[in-house]
């Protein structure tokens, strides 16, 4: 193997891993703060659906990013609400928005463009790739940083380990909820954005397969802290990025079975980790 | 739940707060700290009211500076100044002899620890008036006249105390007025100079001391045998015999192996060495919340737990309903338990209510073996009255008893024979009720 073919390995393996990386920065913040985060799938789809939609009709990708973000954080929303306001178990809630979003983006493709299954090209954003690549990871140097050191930090550990306590302490457990659920399905929806508008320039079903449940696996084996979550959604992309180096190369072995193994890496990663890890103690728990 | 209640705490007095279970004292707490509202009448507050839960409301992974600087946190340039949050927690702590590592996680602490940063958490927020919830439940005798030699220094400065409480002893022996509550009405309010402590009591209960029944001799053959038994880490070689019509006291300071000792009996943990005991077995375990019940379902639920069958005379795969009605019914009219119907959720019951159906369903079906561990831990004078009877009226029909408490006075009352149980191991033994509290103390804090 020549050098170059691993600088290209590594490569890859940054940019199949950063929108698992903001997915997951998502997910360590709603985590924290008490939500249940499985509607990351279902967000970073939104994201991705609304950037191509947006960025085909004004014929300007930034604009479109920035649409997919708040689409994004308008799920993320929707799902703090549901979980804070009216006290919805927030699995459920979380599989109804992988739900609706997985098919409100597959009938808009028929609705909109007329034709299932995939966007036509749009105008993308592939020059910021390696800004947006670089970007993340900083972003989570900087989360680390202000969950361990801000007072906005402490206040949202607070809340995902005892609502109760930080209700007393004079904090609004339900406004933090809500507030880091909305910026969770803003990451998401960035990391879908990144799909659709940074490595690619459209939007097919199925194009996040999967990415929003590896990033929840991410979160919890990096035991809930951007700096792990961020870690291990790279070596996700590593995964990812072996996986399309060694196409071809071994003839004997489906290339099925190749693409399947970030997912079963997640798997293996998760069960040794099941039990090991203690996630924030009211993670999952309708306040009050 | 409170009917015309009126109640003043003033400044630097240390006021205790009286009453049976269930009359209204953590209610009357809450709304005098703003946690609940009133349906009637106001609250005059000169300054913020501190309250310290009965149940700590810490934060468990956090550290102890945490707990105490949330939602106040000092700062500079945007982020938390944690210098000056560990030197303000040192601060406090030097001031009212609260001393606490900051640095510490509140998972790592001792009950007792833990109260100290429960209490750092409100004096850090400078309250006029200080409400303690049943603050001694869980402390040491140690640890209780610490609390009260901080509470001394918080009235000097001014600070008026509310003390939640049932134990009379700590009323008379700290506090300057005492305010009794009985069902949601105040009967009694008094300087603690111008009343008695069987007056107190009377106007608890509305009625008289019940008292228990004599303590006469009992002979039976040995019915536990316990040889070299170990528990990693908790403790190791004990030997133990305990007679049918026995009660076994175990005297110690909390954390000392008792609740491996009695997990190791009960069969909950895993131990090295001999256990023989009888198969019929009653559990009163430690933590009612935690250990005994489950607080969202029912009365009749909770009493069926963990002997489902026991209601039915024959062999059945299904539960009889009808059979664990009357059961539970037997219980609650037995020992006590006042709640407005068995299909109740446990958790309207206040806890003593509650402890009385786990003692009832640990002695309803006349084990020969009971564990009762701390079982009047946090409960009034009219409960504890009704276990202690019941241990008691137990010991009499044969069952053998290994009572483990945190209170000699209990052990003294309700013990045929004492063993002190000092870091895993035994280290004396005081027979036919001859106690005596000065050497079991000692033997409690020996290495």
């Amino acid at each position: 193997m020549t050098l170059s073919l691993v600088l290209s390995l590594l490569a890859l393996a940054f940019v199949r891993g950063t929108p698992i990386l903001l997915a997951s920065l998502g997910g360590v913040l709603s985590e924290r703060s008490g939500i249940v985060n499985i509607a990351l799938e279902g967000e970073m789809t939104a994201g991705a659906f609304a950037a191509a939609l947006i960025s085909y009709f004004t014929r300007d990708p930034w604009i479109g990013a920035i649409g997919g973000v708040a689409v994004g954080a308008g799920v993320g929303f929707a799902l703090g609400f549901a979980a804070t306001r009216w006290r919805v178990d927030q699995i459920v809630a979380g599989m109804g928005i992988n739900l609706i979003c997985t098919g409100g983006a597959a009938f808009g493709l028929i609705f909109v463009f007329n034709q299932a299954g995939v966007t036509p090209q749009v105008p993308a954003i592939n020059q910021a790739l390696w800004p947006m690549v670089i970007g993340a990871i900083v972003l989570a140097a900087v989360l680390q940083w202000a969950i361990a050191r801000t007072p906005i930090g402490l206040r949202l550990r607070a809340c995902g380990e005892n609502p109760h306590a930080a209700r007393a302490a004079g904090i609004d457990p339900l406004a933090v909820r809500l507030y880091a659920s909305t910026i969770a399905g803003a990451l998401a929806g960035l990391g879908g954005v990144f799909l659709a508008l940074g490595e690619l320039n459209l939007y097919s079903d199925g194009m996040i397969a999967g990415r929003g449940f590896i990033a929840l696996a991410a979160v919890i084996f990096g035991r809930w802290t951007p700096l792990g979550a961020a870690g291990v959604a790279l070596i996700f992309g590593l995964l990812e990025a072996l996986q399309f180096a060694l196409q071809g190369t071994i003839a004997w072995l489906p290339s099925d079975f190749l693409q399947a193994l970030p997912y079963i890496a997640a798997l293996l990663a998760l069960l040794g980790a099941s039990g090991r890890y203690r996630p924030p103690a009211a993670e999952g728990k309708p306040y009050p | 739940m409170l009917d015309d209640v009126d109640l003043t705490c003033e400044a630097g007095e240390i006021h205790a707060l009286v009453g049976e279970n269930g009359a209204g004292k953590s209610t009357l707490a809450a709304i005098a700290a703003g946690e609940l509202a009133t349906d009637a009448g106001e609250i005059e507050r000169s300054g913020r009211i501190g309250l310290v839960h009965q149940h700590f409301a810490l934060i468990e992974r956090l550290r102890v500076w945490e707990n105490v600087v949330l939602g106040h946190e000092p700062q500079r340039g945007g982020t938390i100044d944690r210098d000056a949050a560990r030197a303000f927690v040192r601060e406090i702590g030097e001031r009212y002899g609260l001393e606490v590592d900051p640095d510490a996680l509140v998972e790592s602490l001792p009950v007792g620890i833990r109260q100290r940063v429960e209490l750092l958490r409100e004096l850090a927020r400078d309250p006029s008036i200080l409400i303690l919830d049943e603050p001694t439940a869980a402390l040491s005798p140690g640890e209780v006249l610490r609390l009260f030699g901080t509470i001394a220094l918080l009235t000097q400065r001014g600070v008026g105390v509310l003390v939640i409480t049932h134990k009379l002893d700590e009323v008379f022996a700290h506090a300057g007025r005492v305010t009794v509550l009985r069902r949601g009405r105040i009967v009694e309010e008094r300087p603690i100079a111008a009343t008695t402590r069987e007056r107190v009591a009377r106007a608890m209960i509305g009625g008289e001391i019940p008292s228990i029944p004599a303590h006469e001799p009992t002979h039976g053959a040995i019915a536990v045998r316990v040889t070299d038994l170990a528990v990693t880490g908790a403790i190791e070689n004990l030997s133990l015999q305990i007679a049918a019509g026995e009660i076994l006291g175990i005297a110690g300071v909390e954390g000392n192996g008792q609740t491996a000792l009695a997990d190791a009996l009960a069969g909950l943990t895993a131990f090295r060495g001999s256990v023989e005991r009888p198969s019929s077995i009653g559990v009163i375990p430690q933590d009612r919340l935690l250990e005994a019940v489950i607080p969202s379902w029912s009365l009749l639920e909770n009493a069926m737990l963990g002997r489902e069958r026991a209601a039915s005379a024959k062999p059945s795969w299904r539960i009889d309903r009808a059979a664990a009605r009357t059961q539970c019914t037997a219980i609650v009219e037995r020992f006590d338990v006042r709640a407005t119907s068995i299909d109740a959720p446990l958790s309207t019951l206040s806890g003593g209510n509650q402890q009385k159906l786990v003692v009832g369903r640990a002695l309803i079906d006349n084990p020969a073996f009971v564990i009762a561990y701390n079982p009047t831990r946090g409960i009034d004078i009219g409960a504890t009255a009704t276990v202690h009877t019941e241990l008691l009226a137990a010991r009499n029909r044969g069952a053998a008893i290994l009572l483990v408490s945190f209170e000699l006075d209990e052990l003294f009352a309700l013990s045929d024979r004492i063993l002190v149980i000092a870091r895993g191991a035994l280290r004396g033994e005081f027979a036919d009720r001859r106690f005596d509290r000065e050497a079991i103390g000692r033997l409690m804090v020996s290495a």
